[in-house]
C-alpha cells in the first residue's frame, strides 16, 4: 500500500468510529497511533504516539485556554448579566422587538467575558425569555433569539473555539482574537436587523413594550456595560499594546472577574467550587481532544494525505470561490450533526493546508469557520444551543424553537457572504493593530 | 438463564453492590483529582498576574516563569481527563447510539468504550516510557534547568486514571447489555444539559 493509501484508510477509519459513537479523542488517537505503528513499526510508532501528550500539551500558547474558559464560568457569578440586559432593554426600548433587540446586544456583550456560546444561551435563556414572554412576545421569536444570541459567543474574544482553530492551523492567537471583534459586532447588527424585520412584517410576534425612557435614564443605564468594557480593553488592549500575550490578559481579566463576583458577594463557595471544577472539566476535554488529534494528524502527515488533497483540490479546473464554497457547504452539513469542535478536530488537519494552497488567508478562513460553527449550534437536528434553550425552558418545545431560528441562520449566511464578498472587513483589523 | 438459582442471584446482587459502592468511591477520587487541576488554573491564573506586575511595573521577571507555567500545564492537561469522561464530557457524535434501543444501543457503547481502552491502555505504555526516558536522562528544562520527569509522569498517571474509568464505564455497558432493564451503574448518564454553572 502506499502511505497516501493508508493515509485514506485512516481518515475513513476515524469518520468509522466517530459515527459509531467513539469519543471523537479516542477515535483520533486510536487510528493516529494504529497507523504511526504501521507506518513506521512498533517501537517508532508507540514511541512518537508517547511523545506527544506531553510535549503538544504544555506549549505555552495553549495555556490561554483554561484562563479563557475560567473568565467565562467566574462570569456568571460577577453580576453581569443582569446589568447588561437592563441597559440593553432602556435603549431599544421603542425599537420594534426591542427586548429581543435588546437580548442580541446583551448577548453579544456577554460574550466580550465569555467563550462558550452554550453558557452564554444558558444565561439569557434565564433573564430574557421570561421577560419576553411576560411581554407578550411569541414563544418562538423570543426562544430562539436566545439561541442565536448565545452563539455569538464564539466570535467575540475571548473564544475558546478560535484558540483551538489556532492551535491546530498553527495561526496567531493574538491576530485571530483581534480578527473575530469586528465579525462579532456585524453578526450582532444582523441578528438584530432579522429582529426588527421580522416585528415589522408581523407586529404581532412582539407587541410594543410600553415603556419609555428618559435620554438620562437610557445614559444612566449605560453603566451596566462598564464592566464588559473593562474586560475588553484588558483582553483587546492587552494584546494590542503588546503588553501581555493572550495567556497573560486572560488570566488579568479572569482576576478582575473574580475580583468583581467577589465585591459583588453574588459568588457563594459553592459557585466557586462549581466554576473551578466545570473549568476543570472542560480544559481536560479540550486538551484530551488537542492531543489525541496531533497524533492523528502526525500518522496524515507521515501518510501525505494533506499535502496530496491540497494538491488535487488546487489542481481542479474550476475557479477558487466554487472550491471554497463547496468545502463551506460540507461544513455546513457536517456541522447538522457534529459538535463544532469535533467538526474543527475532524476537519481542519486535511482541509486547511488546501485552503492555504488556494490562496486563502490562514486568519480569515478562521473567521469563517468559526462563524459556520455558529451555523451548526442553531441548525436541527443537532443546534446543540436550541437543545440548551430547550433544557433551561421545557415549556418550549424543541421543534419551535428549531422553526425560530431560521430567520437568524439566514442571516449569518448573509454575514459569511458578505465576509467572503469583502475578506478586508475581517482582516483590517488584525492588519492594522499587529500589521501585514 | 437456565441455572438461575437464588445463589447465583445473590450472587449477582453482591456484584452488583460491590461494582456501585466501587464506582461511587473512585467517583470521589477523579473528582479530587479534578480539583487539584482546576485548583492548579487558578494558581497559574494568579502566577500570570504577578509576572504581568512585575514585568510591567517592577521592570523585571519572575525566575523561571516559562519554565513553570510549561511544566505546570501537564496538571490540567490531564488530571481531569478521567472525571471528564465519567460525566461523558469528552465530545462525540451519538447520533448513531441515541437512535439504538436497549441492548443494542449497550454493545454499541461497549465497543466504543473498548476502542478508547486499547488506544488509551497503549499511550499509558507510550507516555510512561517518555517519562522514564526523562528521569533516568536528568532531563531538564532550557532556562531554569527544573527535571522534567514530574511534568511527564503526570499523562500516564492521568491517562491511568481515565483508563481505569473506562474500564468501569465498558464493565458498566457490559452488564447492562446482560440486562437492558438493570439499573445503569458506572456508565454515563445520556446527555444532560449544562445548568449548573449558570446564573
Amino acid at each position: 500500500m502506499t502511505p497516501l493509501t493508508v493515509g485514506i484508510i485512516g481518515f475513513a477509519a476515524m469518520i468509522a468510529l466517530v459515527v459509531l459513537g467513539v469519543r471523537v479523542a479516542f477515535a483520533a488517537a486510536a487510528v493516529g497511533v494504529a497507523g504511526l505503528v504501521y507506518m513506521r513499526g512498533w517501537s517508532a510508532g508507540v514511541g512518537i504516539s508517547g511523545l506527544i501528550p506531553h510535549a503538544e500539551s504544555t506549549h505555552y500558547t495553549l495555556s490561554v485556554l483554561p484562563m479563557f474558559i475560567l473568565i467565562g464560568y467566574l462570569a456568571f457569578h460577577a453580576g453581569i448579566t443582569r446589568g447588561l440586559f437592563d441597559a440593553a432593554r432602556k435603549i431599544f426600548s421603542r425599537v420594534p422587538g426591542g427586548l429581543a433587540v435588546a437580548t442580541v446586544f446583551a448577548a453579544a456583550g456577554f460574550a466580550a467575558v465569555s467563550g462558550a456560546s452554550t453558557a452564554t444561551a444558558a444565561v439569557f435563556a434565564r433573564i430574557a425569555i421570561p421577560e419576553m414572554l411576560r411581554s407578550g412576545y411569541d414563544k418562538r421569536l423570543a426562544s430562539a433569539v436566545v439561541a442565536a444570541g448565545g452563539t455569538l459567543a464564539a466570535l467575540i474574544p475571548p473564544s475558546a473555539l478560535m484558540v483551538i482553530y489556532a492551535i491546530i492551523v498553527e495561526a496567531s492567537v493574538g491576530r485571530l482574537l483581534i480578527a473575530g471583534f469586528i465579525p462579532g459586532i456585524i453578526s450582532a447588527l444582523m441578528y438584530a436587523a432579522a429582529v426588527i424585520i421580522r416585528v415589522k412584517i408581523n407586529p404581532a410576534l412582539a407587541p410594543p413594550i410600553g415603556e419609555r425612557y428618559s435620554l438620562r435614564e437610557k445614559l444612566s443605564s449605560v453603566q451596566g456595560f462598564w464592566p464588559i468594557m473593562f474586560v475588553v480593553a484588558i483582553v483587546l488592549g492587552g494584546i494590542y499594546l503588546g503588553w501581555m500575550t493572550p495567556t497573560e490578559s486572560g488570566a488579568v481579566a479572569a482576576a478582575v472577574v473574580f475580583l468583581m463576583a467577589i465585591a459583588r458577594r453574588q459568588m457563594s463557595r459553592r459557585d466557586f467550587f462549581n466554576a473551578l471544577m466545570e473549568t476543570g472539566k472542560l480544559t481536560a476535554m479540550i486538551f484530551t481532544v488537542i492531543f489525541c488529534l496531533l497524533i492523528f494528524v502526525r500518522f496524515l502527515g507521515y501518510a501525505g494525505l494533506p499535502a496530496a488533497f491540497a494538491e488535487w483540490i488546487v489542481g481542479l479546473p474550476v475557479p477558487r470561490l466554487v472550491v471554497l464554497l463547496l468545502i463551506l457547504s460540507i461544513y455546513l452539513v457536517l456541522g447538522m450533526f457534529m459538535d463544532a469542535i469535533g467538526m474543527l478536530i475532524l476537519t481542519l488537519p486535511v482541509v486547511f493546508p488546501a485552503i492555504i494552497a488556494l490562496g486563502y488567508d490562514p486568519i480569515w478562513f478562521g473567521i469563517i469557520i468559526v462563524k459556520l460553527c455558529e451555523v451548526c449550534l442553531l441548525t436541527p437536528p443537532v443546534g446543540l444551543n436550541c437543545y440548551v434553550v430547550n433544557g433551561v425552558r421545557p415549556d418550549i418545545p424543541l421543534d419551535q424553537i428549531f422553526r425560530g431560528v431560521w430567520p437568524f441562520v439566514l442571516a449569518d449566511m448573509a454575514v459569511i457572504a458578505l465576509f467572503i464578498a469583502i475578506p478586508d472587513i475581517v482582516t483590517v483589523l488584525p492588519d492594522a493593530m499587529l500589521g501585514k | 438463564m437456565t441455572d438461575d438459582s437464588s445463589a447465583a442471584r445473590a450472587q449477582r446482587t453482591a456484584f452488583t453492590a460491590g461494582f456501585a459502592r466501587f464506582d461511587a468511591v473512585y467517583g470521589g477520587i477523579e473528582a479530587a483529582f479534578n480539583l487539584i487541576a482546576a485548583t492548579a488554573i487558578f494558581l497559574m491564573m494568579m502566577l500570570m498576574v504577578a509576572e504581568v506586575v512585575a514585568h510591567k511595573l517592577l521592570r523585571t521577571s519572575i525566575y523561571g516563569f516559562f519554565d513553570v507555567v510549561e511544566l505546570g500545564m501537564a496538571v490540567f492537561a490531564f488530571l481531569g481527563a478521567a472525571y471528564c469522561q465519567r460525566l461523558g464530557g469528552h465530545i462525540r457524535m451519538d447520533l448513531l447510539v441515541t437512535k439504538l434501543q436497549g441492548r443494542a444501543k449497550f454493545v454499541v457503547e461497549a465497543v466504543a468504550v473498548l476502542v478508547a481502552l486499547i488506544v488509551v491502555a497503549l499511550l499509558i505504555k507510550a507516555t510512561w516510557e517518555h517519562a522514564m526516558r526523562a528521569y533516568f536522562g536528568n532531563d531538564t528544562t532550557s532556562d531554569a534547568e527544573l527535571q522534567t520527569w514530574p511534568s511527564k509522569i503526570l499523562a500516564p498517571i492521568g491517562l491511568g486514571m481515565l483508563w481505569l474509568r473506562l474500564l468501569l464505564q465498558f464493565i458498566g455497558f457490559i452488564r447492562l447489555a446482560a440486562d437492558p432493564d438493570a439499573v445503569p451503574i458506572g456508565v454515563p448518564r445520556p446527555v444532560e444539559i449544562q445548568e449548573d454553572a449558570v446564573d
